[in-house]
């Protein structure tokens, strides 16, 4: 059992409400709206329930409008939670939202919080100010930045000049600037092409282990998933539908097999198979009674695969 | 409880006039990088000035006097007015993108930093074009004010500094008021442009409205305090007006409930999810 | 047409959408209006005749009621529209819609008119008719002032497309746009009625096609002479119609030209 102080986030039973305005359709529906006061109760987050400990990466997965964005604002501070206990680096967030903002840092999709016209180190020693980072821990973390990826190119553009990788990678440096805590990442690799995606994976993986950040991801992409996260969230209509390892999800999952064997005529037959309940022998000596296999190759089911399982297992 | 404290001690005025003083800096110089935006808007900062002055021109040659003010003090509020309302358009022009800030969704961005929304949101833009107004305000002013014949003391020049800057207060805050609204509202821009031609109508003396107007334009649309009231005590200093006095404090009060209503409309936009 | 009438239809859903919004609309105008009552008066009370270049107090009022009104009505917001689409890049797309941009902008607004129409100047023009007691003569002025209110219109957007084709050139939005603004709004008359102006900067003025938006339709309705059927309302007409057919073709060759450098330098 962990003590309370070790962990970087705890939610207990939060839940969030929205009031939404109910429109009607058509001319004569606009014009009754002049005048509507018909609400409805829409519950975007329903009662969570998590302990993050400090140092993990978090996948907080989800189709659109599961409640994601609505649990990372109310992790940041910028909404109140309806009901329910939230704890973020030991303090309530909505209470203390510019103490809480010192300890995080957030990458929200595509849009950039650096200042649009300034080149990245102004933007840099302006975040500097704010954050009234120690021009040591600054220099230090700038050597590091260095070190990790090309920097000098980056520092004199700005921001409008850059490339959406450019801009992304620049936004994510930004983030980890003043040593935060926790830092949210919202679709971080998003529209980005595979060297990019690989070199931000790899950036969000050394930064956590140097620092021993807390990283809450939110993302559609799998392979962001595999490359960097521990422990898996997975949230549906506001509920939390899983929420464990990596390595259980993989173990859970892991007796599914996909079996490829090549027969004669060239043709790939594809198998899969759940080794608790077949051998993955049997089914290929079915398949030789047929003809000669040619090729057989043995494929661990795609993390992509399990999630569509769970989100079908709940759904259905 | 002591940790507030230390913050409220690190994030002080001091902290925030450091950020402020560093984000012009830098908005200025990239703004010098686009030379030819800056020339094409300095023009046509100069030019809505002069429309609005051959305006005012054209009036008094119908109208030799309006409500017993001569032309000369007439230009005094005129003056007044457009120094009272730089503050507005050099350091509060962000309000502008407001709406689109709010409609994109990029707003959020705001709210993620340890400091205030409103300063971090107001503070990205520094309209330099705005100093040409008070150029051309400060001309008409120093020529109306030797016309009129009015004394140069250490005391009038204290009283007017003081009441320019609470007058700025005013229309600062109308403005407030008016961006915020997109808050709420979807498209909300012509409350923006409806609200910001009310300045327009500051340079004229309140006591041209009787009665009901009189209130309105004092109390809920208060663009008599951008001009005329402050003005008063200098214009008229024998019979100024309770009103007068209280500007500064009024001034103050009103920018305040202004920045409470924006800040409200932040946390309220960000409860709507998306 | 079905497919610009469909967009016609599109504005005017959006518009009613904006609840708030029309209440507000409607009473931000109602203090404006009252803020320009007020000043007239004044001024009316200070000049010790009933009648100023041929104005009397009422008249003028009219004028710069309906003015404002009009001003509401015909607002346009191309000059936005387009620099926002061309620094988002969507300018490329909507180029590429097989709609004309022009008039698929100019239909847009239209919806947008007619919504405005019905929701602030049709009501401003009853209370001004009723408050001003007969000041305002109904006859065949009405139908006129129309056909002349749908021509400022045209030159209205003329205008603001030949000033928005300039943001293809310039990023510099702002600086152009406040310029057009305070050129129309006093060389059209819309602040202050033109016949105020002294007579020289008056003649030049007339020369120009702004005064067509503003100060054309409201002398027709309100029958000044010069306005009316047996003293000019003809050539009156006939002057927005030369002017609205001039600028179409200035403004719809300006706008090509801009395109196809656009497109030939890749945006």
């Amino acid at each position: 059992m962990k003590n309370e102080k070790e962990y970087a986030i705890v939610m207990n039973g939060v839940a969030k409400e929205f009031k939404v305005l109910n429109r009607r359709e058509g001319l004569m529906g606009s014009i009754r709206d002049l005048f509507s006061r018909d609400y409805r109760t829409v519950t975007a987050v329903d009662d969570i329930s998590i302990k993050i400990p400090k140092g993990q990466i978090v996948g907080y997965l989800g189709p659109n409008g599961a409640g994601k964005s609505t649990t990372i604002k109310m992790m940041t501070g910028v909404l109140e939670p309806s009901r329910g206990e939230l704890i973020v680096n030991g303090c309530v967030p909505y209470k203390n939202r510019t103490r809480n903002a010192e300890k995080i840092g957030v990458v929200f999709g595509q849009r950039s919080q650096l200042w649009w016209s300034l080149p990245l180190i102004e933007s840099f020693k302006l975040l500097k100010e704010i954050y009234l980072i120690p021009d040591d821990e600054y220099n230090e973390m700038m050597e590091l930045y260095t070190s990790l990826v090309d920097l000098e190119p980056l520092l004199h553009k700005t921001v409008r000049q850059m490339s959406l990788g450019q801009r992304t990678l620049s936004d994510i440096l930004a983030a980890f600037l003043h040593n935060p805590q926790i830092v949210f990442l919202d679709e971080p690799t998003i529209g980005l092409d595979v060297s990019m995606k690989a070199k931000i994976r790899e950036l969000i993986k050394e930064l956590n282990r140097r620092k021993n950040t807390t990283v809450i991801l939110t993302t559609h992409d799998m392979g962001d998933v595999d490359a960097l996260c521990e422990r898996i969230v997975i949230i549906d209509h506001g509920k939390m539908i899983y929420d464990n390892d990596m390595e259980h999800l993989k173990t859970y999952y892991g007796s599914y097999r996909t079996l490829k064997l090549r027969m004669p005529g060239d043709v790939w037959e594809e198998e899969v198979i759940d080794e608790s309940q077949t051998d993955v022998m049997s089914v290929i000596s079915d398949y030789q009674k047929k003809g000669k296999i040619l090729d057989i190759k043995l494929e661990e089911i795609a993390t992509e695969e399990v999630i569509k399982k769970i989100y079908e297992g709940v759904a259905g | 409880m002591s940790e507030t404290m230390e913050l409220r001690a690190k994030r002080g005025l001091a902290f925030y006039a450091r950020i402020y003083r560093k984000v012009l800096a830098q908005d200025l110089k990239s703004k010098m990088s686009y030379r030819a935006d800056f020339i094409i808007s300095t023009f046509g900062m100069i030019m809505t000035n002069a429309v609005g002055f051959i305006s005012f021109y054209i009036l008094f040659q119908n109208f030799p006097s309006i409500n017993g003010w001569n032309y000369y003090e007439m230009l005094f509020f005129y003056g007044f007015s457009l120094i009272a309302l730089t503050p507005l358009q050099c350091l509060f022009d962000n309000n502008w993108s407001l709406r689109y800030a709010v409609e994109s969704g990029d707003f959020i961005k705001y709210c993620f930093r340890p400091i205030n929304v409103f300063f971090y949101f107001i503070s990205e833009v520094f309209d330099v074009k705005g100093l040409g107004q008070l150029a051309f305000g400060i001309m008409v002013l120093v020529y109306a004010w030797i016309h009129l014949a009015i004394p140069v003391t250490v005391i009038t020049m204290v009283q007017l500094v003081l009441l320019l800057i609470t007058a700025s207060l005013f229309m600062i805050a109308i403005m407030n008021f008016a961006a915020a609204t997109c808050f709420w509202i979807q498209r909300s821009g012509y409350v923006m442009v409806l609200m910001f031609r009310f300045k327009d109508y500051a340079k004229y003396p309140a006591s041209i409205f009787d009665g009901l107007f009189k209130i309105i334009f004092t109390f809920v649309i208060p663009i008599a305090f951008i001009a005329y009231y402050p003005a008063l005590v200098i214009l008229r200093p024998d019979e100024i007006p309770l009103l007068s006095y209280l500007s500064p404090a009024l001034g103050m009060l009103f920018f305040y409930l202004s920045y409470k209503f924006w800040m409200l409309g932040a946390r309220k936009y960000n409860g709507t999810g998306s | 047409m079905r497919k610009y009438s469909a967009l016609t239809r599109a504005g005017i859903m959006q518009e009613l959408q904006f609840r708030l919004g029309t209440f507000a609309t409607i009473f931000g105008n109602l203090i404006y209006l009252t803020l320009i009552y007020n000043l007239w008066k004044a001024i009316y009370a200070s000049a010790g005749t009933e009648v100023v270049n041929g104005m009397t107090f009422s008249d003028t009022i009219i004028y710069l009621v309906l003015a404002t009104a009009l001003f509401n009505f015909l607002e346009m917001f191309i000059v936005w529209d387009m620099s926002r689409s061309i620094q988002s890049g969507a300018i490329v797309l909507d180029l590429l819609k097989p709609l004309k941009y022009r008039r698929l902008k100019f239909f847009e607004y239209f919806g947008r008119n007619v919504m405005t129409f019905f929701t602030t100047f049709l009501p401003t023009f009853i209370i001004v008719f009723f408050i001003t007691k007969g000041a305002i003569k109904i006859g065949l002025n009405i139908i006129f002032f129309m056909i002349s209110v749908v021509l400022a219109l045209m030159v209205n957007f003329y205008i603001e497309m030949f000033v928005a084709t300039i943001c293809l050139h310039t990023e510099s939005t702002w600086g152009i746009n406040i310029v057009k603004e305070s050129i129309v709004l006093l060389f059209s008359g819309a602040t202050i009625p033109l016949v105020f102006f002294p007579e020289k900067f008056r003649i030049v003025v007339e020369c120009m096609p702004f005064r067509c938006i503003y100060d054309t339709p409201l002398n027709i309705l309100l029958q000044k002479p010069g306005y009316t059927m047996d003293t000019g309302l003809w050539t009156m007409l006939g002057m927005q119609v030369v002017w609205c057919a001039g600028l179409s073709v200035v403004s719809r060759m300006f706008w090509d030209i801009s395109v196809k450098r656009i497109t030939v330098n890749g945006g």
